[in-house]
Formats: C-alpha cells, structure tokens, sequence
C-alpha cells in the first residue's frame, strides 16, 4: 500500500505534495511506486479536482470520503474553509484512519496560516509541517 | 394490432438527444437558491442541466451513424445474364451496381411503429448482400480458433479470394485505420492537407467505428445481419425468363444459409430490361406476366445498355461510393490500388437516367416492400408469440418450466429450445422469433417495443444458458433503452443500463471469448450515453475505459479509445461562474495520456493534436512530475510551441513557460527566422509545423520532394 498526498490551492497549484507507504502490518512506510506511476499519481489528483468542484456543493461535511476512482486508486479529499484541497491517493479503502490523518494535517495547515509570512497558495516548505504530516501518516495510515 | 405497450406515450418524431429536464425548480435558479438548496436539488442540478445543445453537428453524425449500422439487410440473388448486363457498365455485379443506392434512401421513409403511428426518417437505408456471401459467410469470424481446431484453418484464405469480406475483426479494423492515418500524416508532412483528419475530413474515430460496425458479421445470437428481402432478378435478354425465376427461386431457397437463419423472407421480383438492345413492349407483357405470378413485389427497371459511361459524357453521374465496406474489402482495394502504382481508376458513371431509375428502384421497394413486410411480421409476432409470452399463462409457463422442467428431467431436451450443441435456436421456436420481433422493431426504429422485447428475452435466454443470445439481449436492451428517450436519471442508470452493459460485456468476453461483440457493445452504448450528456457523459466515460481495457496496449485503437474517454468528459458543461461540474481537468488528463499512447504507437501527428487541444489545461502546472511528462511527449512528437496563440511573440503566463520556450527555440533555431519574417504561427489544429521539415525545406528551396519520416 502507498499514499501520495497532496494540499492543492486554489489555482489548482500543488501546495505540498508527499508520498508514503504504510506503517501498519509491518510497513516500512515508504512508498513503492514504479517511475513511471508518478506522473499519474499528479494527473488522477489533478483530474479528480472536477470531481470535487462537483460533490463541494452537495457536502455537508469537509471530509468527502472517496470522491473519485482511476482503476483501482482511490482519491479522498478533505476541503478546508479556505477552499484548499487535501487530496490522497490510496489503493484500500479506510475510510476512518484516512478522516483522523486528514484532520490532523488540517490542524497543521491551519497553523501554517497563521504564520505571518505565509500568504494563501504559498508553498508550504517548512521542515516541520513535513516531519509532523509524515508523522500522522505513520500514525493513521 | 394489439399494442404491446398501451400506456406509453408515444413521441412521433426521434427522440431528441437532450436529456430530459427533470423539474427541479433550482435549474434556473441563481447562486443564491444554490446556497439554500437541498442537497438532493444540487445534485440533479449538476446531474441534468448540462445537456449538450442540439446545434453540434459532429454529435449528430455520431448517432447517426449507429442508427444507419443497422438497416435491413437485403439478398441479392440474379440471373447470371444480370450479372452480365451489370459487368459491361463496370461493376463486378448487380448487388454491386445496387449497394452505394441502397446506403442512402433519397427523401424520406415513413415506419409506422407497433402503435400505429407513422413517423419518417430522413437517414433510411438498405443494405444489399449477396445471397451466396450470406451463405458462405456462417459464423466463421469468432470461431477461428474451433476451425482450426478442426483443421480447416487453410480454407481460411481462399475465402477472401472468393470475394467474401465479412466484419468482425478488430485487427483488420486497426489495420484500416492505421493505413489511413499514415495516408493522412504523408499528406500533411507534404502540406497537402490539414492533416490529422480522415478520408472525407471526419475523425479517425468514426471511421473506427463505422468500419467496426460495417458489414455486421452473420451469427445466430442476433438477426440483423440476416436477409429481411431476397432481390430475385433477370435480364430482359433471358430467353425463358419466367423459368428463370422459378430457378432462381428454388435455388435461393436451397443456397446453403446455415441453420439458424430465417429463410421465410421476403421475395422481390426484378425485371431489368435493356433500353438499347430489347423491345420496351416485351418487356412490359413479361412484366404484367411476373405480376400475375408473383403478385405486387415486381419491379421492371430500365437501364441502358450502353457499356461503360464516363464522366465527359452529357447526362453521366458518378456512383456514390459504397460507404458501410467491410475493413477487409477497403484494405483490399487499397491494396489493389497500391499494386497499380497510384494510376488512377476512373470513377464509375452511370447515365442519369439509370442513376434515378436504381434510385427509384430501391426507394420503392424499401417503401412499398420491405418496410411493410417488417411492419406486418411485428406485428404477427407481437400478436402471436410475444403477447403470449407477456401473458399471464406464458408467464407460467416459463416459471414451470423452470422449476418442474429442470428439476424432473434434467436431461431431457424438451425442457429448453436451446440447442447447446450448435449454441442456436432454431428459426421456429418462440424464443428465435421473439428476438427476430425485437430486432425487426429496433431496425424499424420501434425503440420501446424492441426494448420491452428484449427485456423479456434476457431472462428467457439466462435461463437456458444460452449466453450469448444473453448477452445479445442485454447488449440491445441496454442500447434500445438509451434510444427510447427516456429521462436517464442516474437511478435508471444505475439500476438499468450498468448491470445490463456490465452482463453483456462479462458474457461476451467469458462465457463466448467474443472480444468483437463486446466491443461494439461498449463502444455504441458510449457513443449514445455520451450523447445524453450530463451524468450520463460521465458513465460514458467509465465505459470508454472499459473498452480501452479491452483492447491491447499501445494499438491505434487503445490510443483512439483513450481519446475517446475524453472526448466523453469534454462533453460535460459546467453551470455557474465557476463553470462547476465540468470535466475539463478529466478530459485534459485522458487526451494527454492519448498523446503519451499516439507517441508510443509512432503518430506523431495524432499526438500533436492532443497536444493541441490539452496543453491550456496544463499550462504552468505546479505538478512537477506532470510537467516533465508533457515535456518528455512534446519533445518526442516533435511539437513546436505556439507562440501566437496567446498574444504577443513569447509572451508566456509564467517564468516558467518562457524558459521552456526558448529552450525549444534553440532546438528549432533554423526556421525560427524564417517564420518570424514570414507568417503567423497560428495554431490551426493539426497543421503544425515540424522542425525537419522544415530544415529540409530551407536547405531545398521550394521543392516539394518526398519527404520521409525520420
């Protein structure tokens, strides 16, 4: 199992982008994808952003679940109050280690925000954003 | 007349491809009702408004030309002093001489449907084939493995010798369309087309599919490719013609059509009598003759002797060409072609007055014969076999027999009409009939009677385990649904149209190994799905993948597929400011992943139009790896970046984009002057222009010399 993350801004601009692999069943937590699936892993999450323009106006809550497939990849996402868009590609479905990983990242998102040097669709390139959000993925995911 | 479906409302003209409106007060509704709106408005907002406007041609032609795939087909079968008189004005034979008029009815068809109300069609046709072809034809196409099995494989090419072109191939469709793609990119390499486009400037993919869907392959699981009429014609130089006829009669019904053909068609009469040569006279007493024998289904056409026209002659018109080919005939004729080194084969002529006799001809019988013989038999079998099926008894029947029937003699045959040796029904048991009734009303273009039929015979053929009748049934339920024109709501879709199209296809591959069906089962539901627009673009979409999946990576037709996905996603129009619920990002995605798969299969040409249409979508992206992809695609397809497009020479959005202009510059710095001082680059789709020609063309001067591909 392997995870790419990613934070999209409002301009479709990738604000931080990750890849994982799974911490639980003895996962080592680095992501095993071939070369040539990382320029798809970019276009499923990209594409999948119709999707969400879409299913945005129908749900009530930030965390959307699953909104869009590519095979057998899922895209789940998370919209923040600001309209920036966490997006994580995963091949099994769990639906709640995925909500508890998002909610964390969205904690530290929000702290990002109140950085005083940080505008909205800056990118995120802080060490520590990195450290902890690769934190909460071996926690959750 | 009993009507089988009573309660319907009837449409009398074609369904209109927009989707029904379902009505939701928010349709037009402003941003403030979206944000008081209940979720379950928004979604039906999203699901139903954006239906395509009728005013694009392009899909149009699309539907169209599915309708147009399935016409009666029609058995030819003359006298060889016809053949004869059809040879000395150049054609191989008299079906030939008949085809190209029969594709395209002049003026309009009136169907009355099982209701009785008539409606006209401008698109009608009829397909001619020879009688001796049907027979000969059998089920050869998805059966090669079993005769090689049976060591017959070596008759395999004599066949084609013999002039039999059937359908059925997906090789021989790739074939076809790569010959003509590499016409195509020759063309525009030497700047004598805009290229990118097929013969007759329609995309590569309607050729794809109308070669996929021509010349219907004969098979028991369904009966449009079997003859409706049989043309039974003689020459007015026959000594004995009425003993003639009765020849040709006895021998139409011996030709050896395989079992499960129908032979109970109709007979047409054709008397064709020679203008320069015979008495008019004569011939019209043999005429009054034929009709005292054979009653109303006689024609007396009059053509003219006189050989060969050709273009200069006063009153000469060229034939139109044969349009529903067989992929296997065009490769050959191509090749013919090939092999007389380019020399170009006159145009078949024919005087105007033979032109409109043959029009006049087909168009009658069509109208006067045909169509009547296919609206009384629908309505016989409606009355006889389907009504009794739909009744309360047949009912019964059916589910005795499918719990006493298989529990007490399981071995015994009487339980089922199936026949699972010969995998066929036999023309006369209820359940060939019924599917020959939906058949007759879906090429009448009865959609709801066809489609109520074909919803009774699923569960029929499920129960014999005849599976491919089953997945047949499903296949046109499906399809027959989506033409009724019925609000597709996503329930209906849900509940309806996927799992019919998910059975038909997991039969077809399966239960038959028929890759061919199942292909055309997926790609004709895209094509109407995608129609509908709406949510049903997007299932359109999900289909598409699922043909693409089909078929073998890095073909021309998996990279045609892929560009149809987004062609599917690109259909979809988003409402609001936001332009929200569209597909762009979808459609941007699968034409790019197209232009990766053209790039692989050796199109440059191809590639560079996806590139084309695509490369806005993408422009400045912040995902790396995305972007280096593009770069790697543009590189290799040789594609120069279009400067003029935006605005002003070099102008880029970004930093990034004007780095990654120049950079190309450099790599194509010798034309880079001689465009600046000449044209526009303008952006004409297709009409790039590449760096080695364009070296070739600086050092050349203005010579137009074959230019070879690196």
């Amino acid at each position: 199992m392997s995870f790419y993350f990613a934070i999209v801004g409002t301009k479709d601009n990738p604000l931080y982008e990750a890849e994982f692999g799974t911490s639980k069943q003895g996962g080592d937590g680095v992501a095993r994808f071939r070369e040539e699936q990382r320029p798809m892993n970019q276009f499923i999450v990209h594409s999948s952003l119709d999707i969400i323009e879409e299913v945005q106006w129908a749900s009530s809550t930030m965390y959307m679940k699953c909104v869009d497939r590519f095979n057998n990849l899922f895209v789940s996402c998370f919209l923040t109050a600001g309209n920036i868009k966490f997006l994580l590609l995963h091949d099994t479905k769990a639906d709640d280690a995925i909500r508890q990983f998002f909610t964390d990242v969205y904690e530290l998102y929000a702290k990002t925000l109140m950085n005083p040097f940080y505008e909205i669709d800056m990118k995120v390139t802080s060490i520590v954003f990195d450290s902890r959000v690769r934190g909460a993925a071996k926690k959750y995911l | 007349m009993t009507s089988a479906f009573p309660s319907l409302p009837r449409r009398p003209t074609l369904p209109s491809i927009s989707a029904t409106k379902s009505p939701s007060i928010y349709l037009r509704s402003s941003s403030t009702a979206l944000v008081h709106s209940s979720v379950s408005s928004l979604n039906s907002l999203f699901a139903n408004s954006s239906s395509i406007p009728p005013g694009s041609t392009g899909d149009e032609d699309c539907k169209s030309l599915i309708l147009r795939a399935f016409v009666p087909h029609v058995a030819v079968h003359v006298s060889d002093d016809t053949n004869e008189l059809a040879r000395e004005k150049g054609f191989v034979d008299f079906k030939e001489m008949l085809r190209p008029y029969g594709e395209d009815i002049p003026g309009r068809i009136t169907i009355r449907d099982s209701q009785g109300i008539s409606s006209s069609y401008e698109d009608y046709g009829i397909r001619f084939v020879s009688l001796n072809d049907v027979a000969a034809s059998g089920e050869k196409w998805e059966t090669m493995a079993s005769r090689i099995v049976n060591g017959s494989s070596t008759s395999e090419k004599p066949d084609s010798k013999d002039g039999v072109f059937q359908g059925g191939s997906i090789e021989e469709v790739e074939e076809l369309v790569n010959l003509h793609m590499e016409r195509a990119e020759e063309l525009s390499g030497a700047g004598l087309s805009p290229g990118g486009d097929g013969p007759g400037g329609r995309s590569f993919y309607t050729l794809y599919l109308r070669r996929l869907l021509s010349a219907l392959p004969l098979s028991p699981h369904e009966t449009f490719p079997h003859p409706v009429a049989c043309v039974i014609a003689i020459s007015s130089r026959n000594t004995s013609p009425i003993e003639t006829l009765r020849n040709l009669y006895t021998s139409g019904s011996q030709v050896s059509l395989p079992n499960y053909v129908n032979t109970d068609y109709l007979r047409y009469y054709v008397l064709v009598h020679d203008e320069d040569r015979d008495e008019i006279k004569k011939s019209n007493a043999l005429f009054d003759q034929m009709k005292k024998h054979f009653g109303l289904h006689c024609h007396l056409l009059r053509l003219r002797s006189g050989g060969r026209a050709v273009i200069s002659d006063d009153d000469a018109i060229v034939v139109p060409k044969t349009q529903w080919i067989s992929a296997a005939q065009e490769l050959t004729e191509i090749n013919s072609k090939d092999a007389d080194y380019g020399e170009e084969q006159p145009a078949l002529c024919l005087p105007d007055s033979d032109a409109t006799g043959l029009q006049t001809m087909v168009r009658e019988m069509a109208q006067v014969s045909v169509i009547p013989f296919m609206e009384r038999c629908v309505a016989t079998w409606n009355d006889q076999v389907a009504s009794r099926r739909r009744g309360l008894s047949g009912r019964f029947l059916s589910m005795s027999k499918r719990y006493f029937g298989s529990s007490s003699s399981r071995n015994s045959t009487s339980a089922s009409n199936y026949d699972p040796l010969t995998a066929s029904y036999h023309p006369s048991t209820p359940e060939a009939q019924m599917r020959k009734l939906a058949d007759y009303a879906f090429l009448l273009r009865d959609w709801r009677l066809a489609h109520g039929v074909y919803e009774l015979l699923r569960t029929d053929f499920n129960n014999d385990k005849a599976w491919k009748y089953h997945a047949g049934a499903q296949e046109m339920a499906a399809i027959s649904l989506i033409l009724t024109g019925t609000g597709l709501t996503s329930k209906v879709r849900a509940d309806t149209i996927t799992p019919m199209l998910d059975l038909s296809t997991y039969s077809y591959l399966a239960r038959c190994s028929s890759t061919y069906s199942a292909l055309r089962a997926l790609l004709v539901s895209v094509e109407l799905l995608r129609l509908r627009g709406g949510g049903a673009a997007d299932e359109a979409a999900i289909w598409a993948t699922r043909a693409r999946d089909m078929l073998t990576a890095g073909s021309i037709a998996h990279a045609l597929v892929t560009e149809r996905v987004g062609a599917c996603y690109s259909v979809r129009e988003g409402v609001g400011t936001g332009a929200w619920g569209a597909r762009k990002r979808k459609a941007a995605m699968w034409k790019m992943l197209a232009a990766g798969e053209w790039l692989d299969a050796g199109k440059l040409q191809m590639s560079r139009r996806c590139l084309d249409v695509t490369l806005e979508v993408y422009e400045g992206t912040g995902f790396g790896h995305v972007g280096e992809f593009i770069e790697v695609v543009k590189k290799h397809a040789g594609y120069t970046p279009l400067i003029d497009v935006h605005g002003g020479h070099g102008d880029g959005s970004s930093g990034e984009e004007e780095d990654e202009e120049e950079e190309e510059e450099e790599s194509v710095e010798v034309q880079s002057e001689m465009l600046d001082a000449g044209s526009k680059r303008k952006s004409v789709i297709g009409g790039v222009v590449r760096p080695e020609l364009l070296e070739v063309e600086a050092n050349k001067g203005v010579d137009d010399s074959f230019v070879t591909e690196s």
